[in-house]
């Protein structure tokens, strides 16, 4: 029994590993506080390694179990603070910048003016832009993690960055 | 700004990342260290699925090792049936023109085996392995209407070390086991008379195939092959065949 305990931790160790810088950009970019985001984050990971421990438990894709324990509390979370979904251009979260002056406010520059555009998009929208060029994910694999048609998910993706691209124009 | 443009700056927000600090604390808070105890026993798990890993290549040297020591055992020993299958995938590897010599070197085999046995006494292998001898030999007998004319210098050398070491043998134990022997030996010995017949011998030659022949008829194999032997290796002076 104890075996089969430290096995499942071994197991849920990989699945940490693998996720948790994601998990925590997926949460930061829809609550753009690093305090925020790392409760949350925390919670997802805690949640998940609640519901991998269970002796039935049959967790066929963690990436796409993570992640929907993720949106759910996030919702929470705005939904207990009564809160609209706002997003400081200045809140940046921890960033690897450039080697010199110019380049770093060239960055923080570009990087603001996106984020800021990302937060004031639809949520629906923000997910699938991070899980596609940021988390790399397949349209497979979001479809999967949306439970939606692959047509359907490649529309989503091409409507979503549209939107980005017009909100960038207004920011 | 183009879709590309933006879509790079896009790719500039993979790095927000939270602090390793952080990422180590929460995992250690989540999953807590396993104990040195449960991890030892782990490790024992580990250690025995790391041995499962290597199992055939364990049983592949478990297999050669007893090979290798079924190599030393005699008929009615308990690692025989291993040496007994290697020589049967012996004969089965030859080809039909070496099978007869390869029964043959296995009947010596056995000759040489009951030579060990007699002198250690080991009385409950002796049965077991005469039969063996028998076995070889008719099997051998059998084997020899296939045989090539290149294989047969080979043959008559193993025939007579063969029936050296029956007589050997025989002289030891005191009993006749060579019914199968004259059945081959009276097999090869006009197999070779009728094949030296067909060519053309010189006066020397033709005088030696009648001798040959003469033992042969007389029932004394050993000395009919020794004259063919002779015919079959002619001197460096080129005598004609």
């Amino acid at each position: 029994m104890v075996q089969i305990s430290h096995h499942k931790q071994k197991q849920f160790e990989k699945i940490y590993d693998k996720y948790i810088g994601k998990i925590y950009r997926f949460v930061f970019l829809k609550v753009s506080s690093q305090e925020i985001a790392e409760d949350l984050t925390s919670e997802v990971f805690t949640r998940g390694w609640q519901s991998f421990q269970k002796e039935n438990c049959d967790i066929k894709n963690p990436q796409a179990f993570l992640y929907q324990i993720a949106r759910n509390l996030v919702i929470d979370h705005y939904r207990q603070k009564g809160q609209a979904q706002l997003v400081s251009i200045d809140n940046l979260p921890l960033i690897e910048e450039g080697p010199n002056l110019e380049e770093r406010a060239m960055f923080k520059s570009e990087v603001s003016n996106v984020k800021a555009a990302l937060a004031n998009i639809n949520d629906d929208y923000r997910e699938i832009i991070t899980w596609y060029y940021l988390d790399e994910f397949s349209v497979p694999e979001i479809a999967k993690i949306l439970n939606k048609s692959e047509d359907a998910v490649r529309v989503q993706i091409h409507r979503a960055i549209q939107a980005l691209k017009g909100e960038v124009g207004e920011v | 700004m183009t879709e590309k443009d933006l879509i790079k700056q896009l790719k500039q927000l993979k790095e927000i990342k939270p602090s390793k600090d952080w990422v180590l604390l929460t995992k250690r808070r989540i999953l807590p260290e396993v104990p040195v105890s449960e991890r030892s026993m782990s490790n024992v798990f580990a250690v025995f699925q790391w041995k499962l890993a290597f199992a055939p290549v364990i049983s592949v040297f478990i297999v050669i090792g007893l090979f290798g020591f079924a190599n030393t055992t005699v008929p009615g020993d308990f690692l025989f049936p291993f040496k007994k299958a290697a020589e049967i995938a012996q004969v089965g590897l030859s080809s039909g023109a070496e099978k007869s010599g390869v029964h043959l070197k296995l009947a010596n085999r056995r000759l040489e085996e009951l030579s060990g046995i007699a002198e250690v006494n080991k009385v409950r292998s002796l049965a077991p392995t005469i039969k063996e001898f028998q076995d070889n030999m008719t099997e051998a007998a059998n084997g020899l209407s296939q045989m090539g004319s290149l294989n047969l210098k080979e043959l008559v050398f193993e025939t007579q070390k063969m029936e050296e070491n029956k007589q050997k043998v025989e002289s030891v134990l005191g009993i006749q086991i060579g019914g199968e022997t004259n059945k081959f030996e009276n097999q090869l010995v006009s197999y070779l008379i009728s094949d030296l017949e067909r060519r053309s011998l010189n006066e020397e030659d033709q005088k030696l195939l009648a001798e040959a022949r003469e033992y042969s008829e007389a029932g004394n194999y050993n000395l009919a092959l020794e004259k063919l032997l002779v015919l079959m290796n002619p001197p460096a002076d080129g005598r004609s065949q």
